[in-house]
């Protein structure tokens, strides 16, 4: 087998709603969740992780900080930084998505465009890319 | 005559005189010889002496006449018509003053007469001439006040006006420079006055270069004799800067730049509201999306069974569900993307396109819809077609929303077809169907927002009506056109199709699909490429 333990990512959205529906959806493709709904939060884990997660789901509008904060304090760390980032926001304009993916995002993506499922594979992807990277 | 007579006599009273002598001296010297030589000689002598006498005499009178007769021309010349030379003589030549007198006597008459006239008249004519220029003097002092009433309006209209309004002589130096410019530059109409603009006030753009002077709005205008227009932060004497919209106009007098006007317009506010609109939209979107994501998601895991197997009851109310969220999606997207379209704030980012390419692409996406009604696609494009610099993205999308209103307003098993042509420098875009058609009455209307026909409303009730009106946006903001032609759905075939024309250029009938039934809609693009826009946003970020 490629790996023993389940993939696991981290998934950082404010709507507690979204956090769920996409926690549950992860788990059932086979994929270890760890939701946060705050960004300050989300970092504070990182930092203390004893096993980083092999992919990161951000919204882009936190409410406690927006992407760009939170790839900047990712960044401090230089082992989170490794970590394949994929923005799926509700907003994506020109300007956000450039200075995104300049930080070092994978992909921006926007939220009401894609169903779950399509979601899934795109994670799963960024995922299977990093591991034969690392 | 009596001159003559004069004359005679005088010879006569010398012959009598000479005759006595004669005889005087015959008695005297008894001698006939010697008093007849006598004789002789005082004939002679007298003779001679009686003519000297008579030129004397003539000579005198004559000359004494016309010297007088001269005078008297002289001084009726000069203007003394009371000069008389007065009757000297009765005879010819002494007439002649008598004549002289009466004529000037005669001229002095008509002479006054006519001197009467003429001064009369004169005298009018000068009435007349002090009239007019009474009436000068009037018409001067009154467009002197006049002049002076439209200096003080127009000092006042400077002065009033809220932009900004400099003037410069052919150098750039400033001549006028009013109180709004005194405000937004922060410099006194008395010292700008005689500076030259450039090195009074610079200008940066947008990321805070200094603007050369060759780069500048007046400058060109002077240069180009061309109107300019542009934005940039002047900056302001002390430290401040303000962002300004710039209109620089050349002032031209017989070919030739005496100068140029300036207009600049605080648009600090404005930048401000136009960064709260993009904040705001930006806002809704995200708030609106959330919810509908969070709807889209549950439906999608509540159908795929993530929550246990769903009866077949169960299973079609989740689907209208997600169906309505689907929509209320779509119309979400619709209005970000007009509101974007409409604030003038999208970035229209031209790129070599293959069109047949981009086609294929849409054609993909929406058989999806139109297999399912077993439709037929039919594209036909123009074989020899350069790739066209368009915003590939925009163009896409009013590609998809003609397409995806063939499919949705043609019943199952019709035919769409996709026609693109190359017309002089314009590239026709027709997208036709065999559909429902538009109705007469609602042809002015469909390209309005929210417009939904009154015949397919009933027949397909998905749809949000501002499909055409972004692609009539978009098309416009390209430099093209859409119209359409159409038989009206409720009108028997035999009717002529009814034309509906936007933007004056006329659908060709050659156009029009064999079947006249349905609707083919048009929009036309220039060849030669679309310009770029700088702006914020994109579609459907």
């Amino acid at each position: 087998m490629m790996s023993k333990q389940k993939p696991t990512v981290m998934v950082v959205e404010d709507e507690i709603l979204l956090l769920e529906a996409i926690s549950k959806k992860l788990e059932l493709n086979g994929i270890t969740a760890i939701p946060y709904s705050s960004g300050k939060e989300a970092i504070d884990c990182l930092n203390n992780l004893s096993k980083l997660p092999d992919a990161i789901w951000l919204d882009y509008q936190l409410k406690d900080m927006d992407g760009l904060e939170f790839m900047g304090q990712l960044k401090k760390n230089g082992e989170c930084a490794q970590i394949p980032v994929i923005v799926v926001s509700n907003s994506a304009s020109e300007d956000k998505v450039n200075s995104m993916l300049a930080l070092g995002a994978k992909q921006y993506l926007l939220k009401a465009e894609y169903r779950l499922d399509e979601l899934i594979p795109i994670m799963k992807q960024f995922i299977a890319e990093n591991k034969t990277q690392t | 005559m009596k001159t003559k007579y004069k004359l005679l006599a005088v010879a006569g009273f010398s012959a009598l005189t000479i005759a006595l002598l004669s005889i005087f001296l015959y008695l005297s010297f008894q001698s006939f010889n010697l008093a007849i030589e006598y004789f002789m000689v005082g004939l002679i002598v007298t003779f001679v002496l009686n003519a000297v006498a008579a030129i004397l005499l003539l000579s005198n009178s004559t000359s004494g006449q016309i010297a007088r007769l001269h005078e008297g021309t002289k001084a009726i010349a000069q203007g003394n018509l009371d000069y008389k030379v007065g009757i000297q003589t009765r005879d010819d030549l002494g007439q002649l003053p008598g004549y002289f007198d009466e004529r000037t006597e005669k001229l002095k008459a008509s002479y006054f007469e006519d001197l009467e006239e003429k001064v009369s008249e004169k005298n009018k004519a000068l009435m007349q001439r002090i009239e007019e220029l009474d009436s000068e003097q009037q018409k001067n002092k009154e467009a002197e006040e006049k002049t002076l009433i439209e200096k003080t309006k127009d000092e006042a209209t400077l002065t009033s006006i809220g932009e900004g309004v400099v003037v410069t002589d052919p150098q750039g130096k400033i001549l006028v420079f009013n109180h709004a410019a005194e405000q937004m530059t922060n410099w006194i109409a008395s010292e700008a006055v005689g500076r030259f603009w450039f090195e009074t006030v610079p200008a940066m753009d947008e990321k805070g270069y200094l603007i050369s002077r060759e780069d500048r709005d007046m400058y060109k205008a002077l240069t180009t004799g061309k109107k300019v227009f542009s934005q940039s932060i002047y900056l302001q004497k002390g430290s401040g800067k303000i962002t300004v919209a710039i209109t620089a106009t050349p002032i031209v007098l017989k070919d030739q730049i005496i100068g140029a006007v300036q207009v600049f317009r605080d648009i600090s506010h404005e930048k401000e509201v136009d960064r709260m609109k993009t904040e705001f939209i930006s806002l809704a979107s995200h708030q609106l999306r959330t919810p509908l994501s969070a709807v889209k998601w549950f439906c999608e895991m509540l159908l795929n069974g993530d929550a246990g197997e769903l009866n077949p009851e169960q299973k079609e109310y989740a689907k209208n569900v997600s169906d309505s969220n689907e929509r209320m999606i779509s119309l979400v997207n619709s209005l970000l993307n007009i509101s974007r379209i409409e604030s003038g704030r999208i970035i229209v980012d031209p790129k070599p396109t293959n069109i047949n390419k981009l086609i294929s692409e849409v054609i993909t996406e929406i058989k999806v819809k139109s297999n399912a009604k077993k439709q037929q696609i039919i594209v036909s494009v123009h074989s020899d077609l350069p790739l066209i610099n368009i915003d590939p993205q925009l163009i896409r999308e009013v590609y998809v929303n003609l397409l995806t209103n063939a499919s949705k307003y043609t019943p199952p098993g019709g035919e769409i077809s996709v026609f693109i042509s190359k017309k002089g420098d314009e590239l026709i875009s027709q997208v036709s169907d065999n559909g429902y058609g538009i109705p007469k009455k609602d042809c002015d209307k469909i390209f309005q927002k929210f417009y939904r026909g009154e015949n397919i409303i009933k027949i397909e009730t998905e749809g949000n009506g501002l499909g055409l009106y972004l692609a009539k946006a978009i098309v416009e903001s390209s430099g093209g056109k859409i119209w359409f032609s159409s038989s009206s759905g409720s009108q028997p075939k035999a009717d002529a199709p009814l034309e509906h024309v936007l933007g004056g250029e006329s659908t060709e009938e050659k156009d029009l699909p064999a079947e006249r039934e349905g609707t083919s809609f048009y929009f036309s693009l220039p060849i030669s490429g679309v310009q770029a826009k700088k702006g914020e946003v994109t579609l459907n970020s």
